[in-house]
Order: C-alpha cells, then structure tokens, then sequence
C-alpha cells in the first residue's frame, strides 16, 4: 500500500502535467487529508505544485528535519515539557511518532497555569535543566528573557524558518508580534489563539416577539450587538432574573475584571500608557470605561462577581444568559451538547463591540489575553531539538490538526486555521466562529507583555475590583492603581519598560494606533 | 460530681457550632460522590440523587470519568498519595523523634542556654514564602530538588520547632522525681527517660505527633517548589485537577480531598483517648 506522501506525490505530478483539473485536485488532495487552504494555495501558485505544497508544509519538513538531526546526537533522549494543567491534550496524540521515529520520550510536568510564570522564574536561580520546552502565557516572555531562562529564538526561525509571519498561513498580526516578540526578537512561538469574542444566545436574537419589541423600543433590528451602547441595551433588553436568565456573563471576578475594562478602554482609543510610560487608564476614558461598567452590573449573572473561566462556562451552557465575553474555549464549551446543553446549536457569535470615538467614528478593539506559547529553556540539554519541537508543532500543518483535539487550551490563531480551515477545524468551531476569530484578532490589543507584567495586571485588577465592588470610586480607584504602576515602572527601570513598550505599541493595528495617538510616538 | 446538664442555649450554641465546623465535611463528602453534571449545578445540589463513585475512581484511572463525556484527567492520584504518605510519616517521625530529645534536653539538663528554646522557634518566624527560593537554590545545588530526601529534610526543618515545643511542655509538667526515683533503682539516665519520661508523656507524644502529621500532610508551597516529576503531594495533586474540556473538577477534587482526610479521622479516631490526655496535659499547674 503506497504511503500518503507518495500519493500525495503523485498527485502533485499529475495535477502540474495538466492530468487533473483543478476541482479534482482540491477533492483529491482534501481526501488525502491536506487541508483546503493548503490545497487551494498549491493549485493557485505559479511556483508549480511539488514547489508550492513543499513551501507550505515547510515549517513542518525543516522542524523535523532539525528534529532527527538533533535526535540523532542528543545524549539524553527525552524531551520534557513544562506545560499548564489541562493543556496536554493538544501535545499527547503526537507522542507516539516522537518515539518511534525519533527515539524520543516527550515527558510532560504538568503545573497549574497560574504556577507556570512563577517556575520558570524559579528555574532562572534552580538551573536545574529538568525542563527543556516551556509553555508560558506571552506575558511571561520578558521576564524569563531578562532573567536568563529561556533562549532568544530569533537566530533559529531565521534559520529555520517557522513562517509565523508569512501572508496565507502565518499567526494572524498582530498576535504574530505581541504574542511571540520581546523588544522585536522572537522569545516563543505561538500555539493558542487567546482572545475574547462576544456570543450570543440566537434563539433568542430569532423570536420573533422579541424582534418586535426590541425595535419597537429602539429603533434598531434586534441583532449582535455592534457597540458597547448596544451591548448594554441587549443586556437590559433580555435580562428576566425572575426567570433565572441574565443580560450578559461578563466577569467581575478578581483576576479576570481587568480584561473587562482594558477592552473597554482601547475600545474608548485610550492605551494603558503613554510613550513615556506614564499610565494614561485614569483619564476620563478610564472613568467612562469603569462607568460603563458599573452600570452593566446591574444585568450581569449574579456569579458574575465570583466566576471563573470554567463556572462562567458551565453557567453559559446551562442557559442562564443572553451574552457572554469568553476566550474561543468558551464557544467550544458552549457548543458542545455535553458542556452546553442549553446552548448548543444557538450561539450567535461577534467581534468585541466597538466605542465611538471623540470624531464619531467607530473603534473596534478585542483582546489578546493570555495566549499560550512554547520556549525553549537555556538549561535544556538539547536546545536545538527542544526548538524543533516548538516549530514543529506550531508549524501550519501540524497546528491545524492539533487545535481541534480536546482535552487542551489550544484555538485557531494562523490565517490557514482561520480563513482555510480543515474539517476537523470547522466541526470544532464553526465557519461563521472561525470568521469571527480573524476579524476579531486584527483588532487585538496584547496584554501587558512588558517587563513586570504580571505586577502591573494585579496592580490593575485589584483596584478595577475595588471598584466594582463599590469599595472605591472610579477615578480613586483608577488612581491608585496609577500609583502602583509608577512605583513598579521605577524599580524595573523606565527605560527599559519604555523599550519594550515602544515595541509593543509599534505593532498595534492602524485604527488603533491612529485613535491613541501611538502613530505620532 | 455529677455533670451539670446543657442547657438549651449552650445546646444551640453547641449545635450551631457542630452545623459550622461539619458543613465543609459534609460538602466535600457530598460533592465527592456527586456526578460532573450536579458538582455546580444552580441552585446547588445538597444531595445527589444519583450518587455515584466514579470521582474516586478517576483518582486512579483517569479515563474513568469519560464515562460522563469528561475527558483531559492525564494524571492518576496514585503517585501523590504514595508521595504524602511516605514524605509525612517520615518527617514526622523524623521530627517527633528529634524534637523529643531536644525537649527532655532542654528541660532536663542546664547545658542548653535559656535563649535555645527561642532560637529553635525563631526558624518559624520566617513566612514560607520567604524561605523557599533559597531552599530551591540550595537543594538544586546539592541535588535535592526533586526528591522525597529533600522534602522530607524541609518538612522536618520546618515542624521540628512545634514538636520541640510540644513536648517541652510535656516534659516540663512531669515531676523529676519520678525520673530521679528510676535512677535511683539503678538506671542510667538515658534508659529513665525511655521507661519513665516517654511512658508518662505518651499522651502529648501521640497529640504532637498527630499535629505534626497533619501538618505535613496538608503542606502546599514547599511540595509545589520543589517537585518537578519525582515527586508528588496530595495538595500539589489537587491544584491539579483543571482540564480544558470541563474546567475545574470539583467532584474529583472533593474525593481526594476525602481521601486526605480518611487517614486523620481514622487515626484520631484509634488514639482519641490519648489526644484528649496530650491535649490537656499540664492543665493543672503544680
């Protein structure tokens, strides 16, 4: 029996002698289990199509080719993983070909995700070299970076090539720079698409009553919402707590409540600093943004305060909510029968809502919050095959097929995931979701992936809590965490956050960029 | 004398703190045998109609619970209960046998200076926090990141202060005599302390013993810093228990944390009339 590959040769061969025409070659090659973006790209490339399909699965071939050169000489024949608890489900279907074919043990330590940043830290005085591959959130980067613990990845994907930012199948910009740069040099490659979308209940948005009423009242068809003010009249609109059903889930829980607020506040054209690193959040954007807020709990599931991910999930699916603002795992929650017997089959899905700027015009801003990643330990006994196995799984092939299977955190974040999905990939999420996720993540804002981050999110949470919690008033609260920020900018050093910031802010997308100001810095 | 009868308010004050200190219990119990689907359901479910083992099964064979379309458990209990079980009985015996003698020296003879009770206490001045990081230099550089040798020698760093002052007191409130009288009859000073001290003090010896277990037993930070692979705890294991597919795993958090409290209830349990002795010993000054 002839081997995929060598049917997939010959396949290729026909198609470029004219054998095949096009629509038969998409139909061969999607059955031999190549995806339709890479189907589609290759029938289209004037390189020919042994060149074009060898380009796009080229991540992959040069990874693995590192990967048995490495293997070969390594003296220690396992590779092990540092990896967040419930993430291993993406990693473990590829074990097997590690070490058969390779020779290699793929060891995964599991630790809960909110120990991961703190163990790394701890390895950088350890050195204990247990860990080769570590997977981190993008705000663990400059810190492990500065203290020494993880590689610089830059002369290895110049090298190798693991095509992250190329046009058809690269991370989707600008994940592809704040999700795996550090002051411009590549720290770690992506392999979870975290960013925060908007669902809705469509049953709902279809009852033909609440149609009617909902125009009646406001003037506007009943539909997604597509601004905050919108958002908030949806919420008010569907909220019947008599009835155990909630205008929207959004989070007020400590650690998960600045999210809320830094899309708000983006989305109100205002950063978390400006080009000197001076915190600009307590502005009246700032104020407006908790305001928003505040007034929104009125509307908000009655967890809402105490939520975490997977309870804001569970309630979602069981019903008790018209809106939800959850990462890309939550619609995968939401559409499966088991997690989400009330709301699967009835998810209306949509881009973070946009605010209406000073000029009138609309800004679209989401949030990519969290984002898992893999890097490479400077105390690893064998970089080089620790690299190849970052590249390697995250490359546009391999990543397609991994994203889908359960049991890990992984969601689509390379165009081809989103824009030329395989099957496997639209049974996960959904054409419409997929869509929703690439017109989303343009828009994106990183989390603070600056030296300190982490201190300067808690610094945030804390007081964004305070507030909703009527412990402080907006513009006390929005203070005192600008207090915070300053005394952690001065002890990490100013200008070395301003280096990382400027770098960050450099890739933010035009609109956002054009409505902060950060194109004039 | 006859004991008084309660009377109705000491019996609702007595009730009510039965209702409070037994509620976790009985909520860690009730959710330990409640199926994914009730483990947070709303309004919350008291008690499942449709009880059932299957997080205690999972524990040890994490496919078990896809029985419930829960899957992503990739890790069984087995190894964590073995780590907890051989980290704190060792420690504990370790520390209970060094803080005894550390006891009966510093109450028995004047070598030790006035200040040592205090010098030994001092190493729980420290916040755990504080010392861990050191602690995981050091041992990566001696080689005992990662191993029971290494929690084990924490363990009992950190307890042998409670345990020398336990039994200090212990100690302390037994009358010399009795051990002058032993010599007396012809032993030496060390077998006085063997067949008269420890005899006499096996009350609090049980009750510091008990202490410094559940002490071990429960410890979170310095298991989490210093384990990579080798090495497991119960409350490591137990921060475990998030997956992507079903989140938290309430139900089979509670049924390990049900097995981690069978071993404190049964022991208590068999040396209750010691405890009780250990607890009170020295009430009554002489």
């Amino acid at each position: 029996m002839q081997s995929k590959e060598t049917q997939i040769k010959k396949v290729l061969q026909k198609f470029e002698k004219g054998g095949m025409d096009r629509r038969g070659f998409l139909e061969k090659m999607t059955a031999l289990g190549v995806t339709a973006m890479v189907a589609n790209a290759v029938s289209l490339s004037p390189l020919g199509a042994t060149k074009a399909f060898a380009a796009i699965q080229g991540s992959e071939e040069r990874a693995w080719e590192l990967a048995k050169k490495a293997a070969a000489k390594a003296e220690k024949k396992t590779l092990t993983l540092l990896i967040p608890t419930g993430s291993i489900g993406n990693m473990t279907p590829y074990v097997d070909k590690w070490k058969n074919e390779l020779g290699i043990d793929l060891e995964f330590i599991e630790e809960p995700d909110e120990v991961v940043h703190t163990k790394g830290m701890q390895e950088a005085v350890a050195k204990t070299g247990r860990y080769d591959v570590m997977m981190p959130t993008a705000m663990s980067y400059p810190d492990w970076i500065d203290s020494g613990v993880i590689y610089d990845l830059t002369d290895w994907t110049e090298e190798h090539q693991p095509d992250i930012f190329n046009e058809e199948w690269g991370v989707v910009f600008p994940a592809s720079h704040h999700a795996q740069l550090y002051n411009g040099r590549v720290a770690g490659l992506l392999n979870d698409g975290d960013q925060i979308t908007l669902l809705c209940r469509k049953d709902y948005l279809e009852n033909p009553d609440k149609v009617k009423a909902f125009e009646d009242k406001h003037g506007y068809p009943l539909a997604v919402p597509n601004t905050w003010k919108e958002y908030y009249n949806l919420a008010k609109f569907m909220h019947d707590p008599d009835n155990g059903f909630y205008g929207s889930l959004e989070y007020r829980s400590p650690y998960y409540v600045k999210w809320m607020f830094m899309q708000r506040l983006v989305s109100k054209g205002r950063l978390y600093f400006d080009q000197d690193v001076n915190p600009t959040f307590n502005s009246d954007e700032g104020v407006a943004a908790l305001e928003d807020m505040l007034a929104m709990n009125e509307f908000l599931h009655p967890d809402a305060f105490s939520f975490t991910w997977s309870s804001n999930y569970n309630a979602f699916g069981r019903g008790e909510g018209f809106m939800n603002i959850v990462w890309p795992s939550g619609f995968k929650y939401s559409k499966a029968p088991s997690t989400g017997p009330a709301t699967t089959g009835k998810i209306a899905a949509t881009v973070m809502p946009a605010d209406t700027l000073p000029n009138g015009e609309l800004l679209y801003a989401g949030l990519f919050c969290w984002g898992y990643g893999y890097a490479v330990s400077k105390y690893s006994a064998n970089p080089e095959l620790s690299y190849a196995y970052a590249q390697w799984m995250t490359s546009p092939t391999i990543s397609a097929d991994a994203i889908p299977y359960l049991g890990g955190y992984s969601d689509p974040y390379r165009i081809n995931h989103m824009l030329a999905p395989t099957q496997r990939l639209i049974d996960t999420y959904s054409p419409e979701y997929l869509q929703t996720l690439y017109d989303n993540m343009v828009n994106t804002v990183p989390d603070f992936c600056l030296p300190g981050g982490f201190e300067y999110q808690d610094a945030l949470d804390k007081q964004v809590h305070a507030c909703m919690t009527g412990a402080k008033k907006p513009k006390e609260a929005l203070d005192d965490a600008a207090h915070s920020f300053e005394r952690i900018t001065r002890r990490i050093g100013r200008d070395k956050v301003k280096e990382s910031w400027l770098a960050l802010a450099k890739n933010l997308a035009e609109p956002i960029k054009k409505a902060s100001g950060a194109d004039q810095w | 004398m006859e004991p008084k009868p309660l009377s109705l308010p000491l019996k609702l004050v007595m009730f009510a703190a039965l209702i409070i200190v037994l509620f976790p219990v009985f909520w860690i119990t009730m959710t330990a045998i409640k199926p994914p689907t009730d483990w947070n359901a709303s309004p919350a479910i008291w008690v499942p109609s449709e009880p059932t083992f299957i997080n205690f099964k999972t524990l040890f064979d994490p496919d078990a619970i896809r029985e419930y379309g829960v899957g992503g458990v990739s890790q069984s209990a087995t190894k964590a209960v073995f780590g907890s079980l051989t980290a704190s009985i060792t420690a504990t015996l370790l520390s209970v046998a060094i803080g005894l003698f550390s006891a009966i020296g510093i109450s028995r003879y004047s070598g030790s200076s006035k200040a040592t009770p205090l010098i030994i206490l001092s190493g729980r001045m420290f916040p755990p926090a504080a010392i861990a990081v050191p602690f995981v230099i050091i041992f990566s550089n001696i080689g005992l990141i990662d191993s029971y040798t290494g929690l084990i020698g924490i363990y009992v760093a950190v307890t042998l202060p409670f345990s020398t002052w336990m039994l200090k007191s212990f100690v302390d409130d037994l009358p010399r005599e009795v051990e002058e009288a032993a010599m007396i009859d012809g032993r030496s000073r060390l077998m006085a302390h063997f067949t008269v001290t420890i005899p006499l003090i096996k009350g609090g010896l049980f009750a510091t013993t008990m202490f410094i277990f559940i002490l071990n037993w429960s410890e979170f930070m310095f298991a989490l810093v210093l384990s990579y692979s080798n090495i497991s705890t119960i409350p490591v294991q137990l921060a475990k228990y998030v997956t992507a597919t079903a989140g938290t795993l309430y139900g089979v958090q509670a049924a390990l944390a049900v097995l981690a409290m069978a071993p404190l209830i049964y022991v208590g349990y068999l040396i209750q009339g010691h405890l009780a002795r250990g607890m009170t010993f020295g009430a009554i000054k002489q």
